[in-house]
């Protein structure tokens, strides 16, 4: 079948009652997240999980995929409104569309937002679809030490670019390979790291370590921090753009398109990178560089496009070729092994209905959330005004159900108890999460892979650096590494991260 | 001095996991690199972490300074204490009752107290109310059903806010809301199995 006849079929899946009801489910949710400061959508995905294992897969994910993109159109409300990032995201939002608000140009910052994420969006879900199959047929040549050369890229690139120091990063990376691999050995039978625990032999519940390192350390965390949030003042006054504004915001919704469609597909990319990556370069070549700070217009459309692509295309290396790229489809690829799907190259043509009907539910997602955000946005700018001692007893007693109905067993929340009070410590000390649910996530996989390209090599290790694939795959996690010794680069990355 | 504390710390705590995993990792046969056996990839992993933690250390020394938020005498105290408290209540508890010999019941009320003990100091409040909170909400969910389970479970976790503490009505408001929501959610539309009232199984 040719692409439109897929997509044909994708829209078929989409269309269907249910599967529309968990896109518009997913994006209510997602904006929902995305304009309450505090809740990311991590923490979200993590304690909505064992919600969707009673539904089919494709519902699960399309309603999941519904979060994370819907907390891109949310995420800029509040930024643009408020002046507090709503996602990490939208950091750069606040830069320009608050200096808009200002000037009494809310309403257009928020018109701009939501029309270029939808641009973008459109462009995005073409881009997975095209490239989805044909980087498939290519991933299909792919040998064990490929793959494994290939994870042990995306960890790096992870842990390169998380926040903070690389080598505590790729510690962390390293730690949870480690935590993935309790449980019963594959090939042996043997029982590693379980001490004897029933529970364990299946390794540690994906669940738990989620939602216990996102969802409660990061209600203790908020909780630690007085509540920041302050009245809305801003009126949000017309919506519709001017001639002018148009103008300005054409182009950078082209640019930003391109760059988020761009960093969405690299390993350890995603929505925040491209949003800056795009901020960066409007800066640089838009024709109005001197109004920024003003409340350029470009400041806004550019990064809201990015990161709304970003946030798409960010599947295609999970759909194609089974590896997630950040923490979000880290949760992805959790989601789809508990429902018995192991994600890899042969998920297109195993699960047509999975990945056409996900592809078709993105674009029927943005055509929601376009309407959930612009004529509704009273309705939003309310939900900021309730305060967060109100949502952490809700999102803890959903954090408790979710962990115990994963298996009907209380050992998961209990495991679940432990990880929040390692992400608490971790947090405290610096150490990233992130970088450590997606080494969990990839743990069990690298093992196979590095298994059977050792006995396929007769145990040389040099079948890493033979093959061109595989040889290629380290190269680059190796400059990516050396690059970030430059004094230079680093401080250029802590700049950007940080805002 | 330019020690940054919270890397020596970080780099500590990855090296006593590397070191405790590579002792446990000693039950398992390596193999060979062509033949791996179900040591080797944990023996790999778990050098890498032990070499990763060692440079967070060394490099400790010269990056900071960074220090770590600072304990007051109660907090460290208590931490010590609800270690020992929770251990062993623990230990005794399915000696005090056939209600915590099953479904960990005995990890969970060890849980409990400790945390409990640990919220006396004031720097430990947050995270100790939370997580007893959790620890309520397993120990009550198998023979109170859930909706006991959640009361206590949101009473507890209410007291981590001095804004609830000084209303109580507020958090019954809230408890019942949520409830409600739970039930509407879980029970009515999702259908998990699970007790919903107390002694129903």
């Amino acid at each position: 079948m040719d692409i439109l006849g897929n997509l044909a079929h994708g829209f078929s899946v989409a269309l269907s009652v249910n599967n529309l009801l968990f896109a518009l489910i997913g994006a209510l949710i997602g904006t929902a997240i995305g304009v309450l400061p505090g809740i990311g959508p991590v923490a979200t995905i993590s304690l909505l999980l064992p919600i969707t294992f009673g539904q089919p897969a494709t519902t699960a994910i399309i309603m999941l995929a519904g979060i994370y993109y819907g907390a891109q159109y949310g995420g800029s409300t509040t930024a643009i409104l408020l002046n507090l990032p709503g996602e990490i995201s939208s950091v750069v939002t606040t830069l320009e569309g608050y200096k808009m608000a200002r000037n009494g140009r809310a309403g257009a910052a928020l018109a701009t937002s939501a029309l270029s994420s939808f641009f973008a969006g459109t462009v995005a879900t073409i881009v997975v679809a095209g490239s989805g199959p044909l980087l498939t047929s290519v991933a299909l040549s792919f040998g064990p030490a490929d793959y494994f050369s290939l994870m042990l890229l995306g960890l790096i690139i992870s842990a390169v670019l998380a926040q903070g120091s690389v080598v505590k990063s790729i510690g962390m990376v390293v730690f949870g390979v480690a935590l993935g691999l309790v449980g019963t050995d594959v090939q042996t039978g043997q029982q590693r790291f379980t001490f004897g625990i029933p529970e364990l032999s299946d390794g540690i519940s994906f669940v738990a370590l989620a939602m216990g390192m996102f969802g409660i350390a990061e209600i203790i965390l908020n909780l630690e921090k007085p509540e920041a949030r302050s009245v809305l003042k801003t009126e949000v006054g017309s919506l519709w753009l001017t001639r002018e504004e148009l103008r300005r915001a054409t182009p950078s919704t082209l640019r930003g398109t391109m760059v988020g469609t761009v960093l969405g597909i690299l390993p350890g990319g995603g929505a925040a990178l491209s949003s800056f990556g795009s901020y960066m370069m409007e800066r640089k070549v838009s024709k109005n560089r001197h109004l920024f700070g003003t409340g350029a217009i470009e400041g806004v459309a550019g990064p809201e496009a990015a990161n709304n692509a970003a946030a798409q295309t960010s599947f295609i290396p999970l759909l194609t070729l089974g590896i997630p790229a950040n923490a979000v489809m880290a949760l992805m690829v959790g989601a789809l092994i508990i429902q018995g799907i192991q994600p890899g190259p042969r998920m297109v043509e195993a699960q047509p209905d999975l990945f056409w009907g996900l592809i078709a539910s993105m674009w029927i997602g943005n055509v929601m959330l376009l309407i959930i955000n612009l004529p509704m946005i009273g309705m939003w700018v309310k939900l900021l005004q309730v305060p967060y001692k109100f949502l952490y007893p809700a999102i803890l007693v959903f954090c408790c159900i979710g962990a115990y109905s994963v298996n009907n067993n209380v050992f998961d929340v209990y495991s679940t108890i432990i990880f929040a009070v390692f992400g608490y410590m971790c947090n405290k000390l610096k150490l990233e999460p992130a970088p450590m649910l997606i080494g969990f996530v990839l743990g069990p996989m690298m093992e196979e892979h590095l298994r059977r390209a050792m006995l396929l090599s007769r145990g040389d290790v040099m079948v890493f650096i033979e093959r061109p694939i595989s040889a290629s795959m380290l190269a680059i996690g190796a400059i990516a590494l050396a690059a970030m010794l430059l004094p230079n680069l680093r401080k250029g990355k802590e700049a950007a991260l940080t805002g | 001095m330019k020690i940054n504390a919270k890397d020596v710390a970080s780099g500590v705590l990855l090296i006593l996991i590397a070191a405790t995993g590579l002792w446990l990792n000693g039950d398992h046969s390596l193999g060979s690199a062509r033949r791996m056996g179900p040591g080797y990839m944990p023996m790999l992993v778990f050098w890498a972490q032990m070499g990763l933690g060692t440079i967070v250390l060394a490099l400790a020394f010269f990056n900071g300074p960074d220090p770590l938020e600072k304990w007051t005498g109660l907090d460290a105290s208590m931490l010590i204490i609800s270690i020992i408290v929770g251990t062993a209540v623990g230990l005794a508890a399915p000696y005090l009752s056939s209600f915590f010999e099953s479904s960990y019941g005995s990890l969970g009320l060890g849980m409990l107290a400790g945390f409990l003990v640990l919220a006396y100091a004031a720097g430990w409040r947050l995270l100790a109310f939370i997580c007893a909170a959790m620890c309520a909400f397993c120990l009550l969910l198998e023979k109170g059903g859930l909706m006991l389970s959640l009361a206590a479970t949101i009473g507890i976790a209410c007291l981590a806010e001095p804004e609830h503490r000084a209303r109580p009505l507020g958090v019954l408001g809230i408890t019942i809301f949520l409830l409600a929501m739970c039930w509407w959610i879980f029970i009515k539309q999702l259908d998990i199995r699970v007790a919903v009232w107390p002694l129903q199984y």
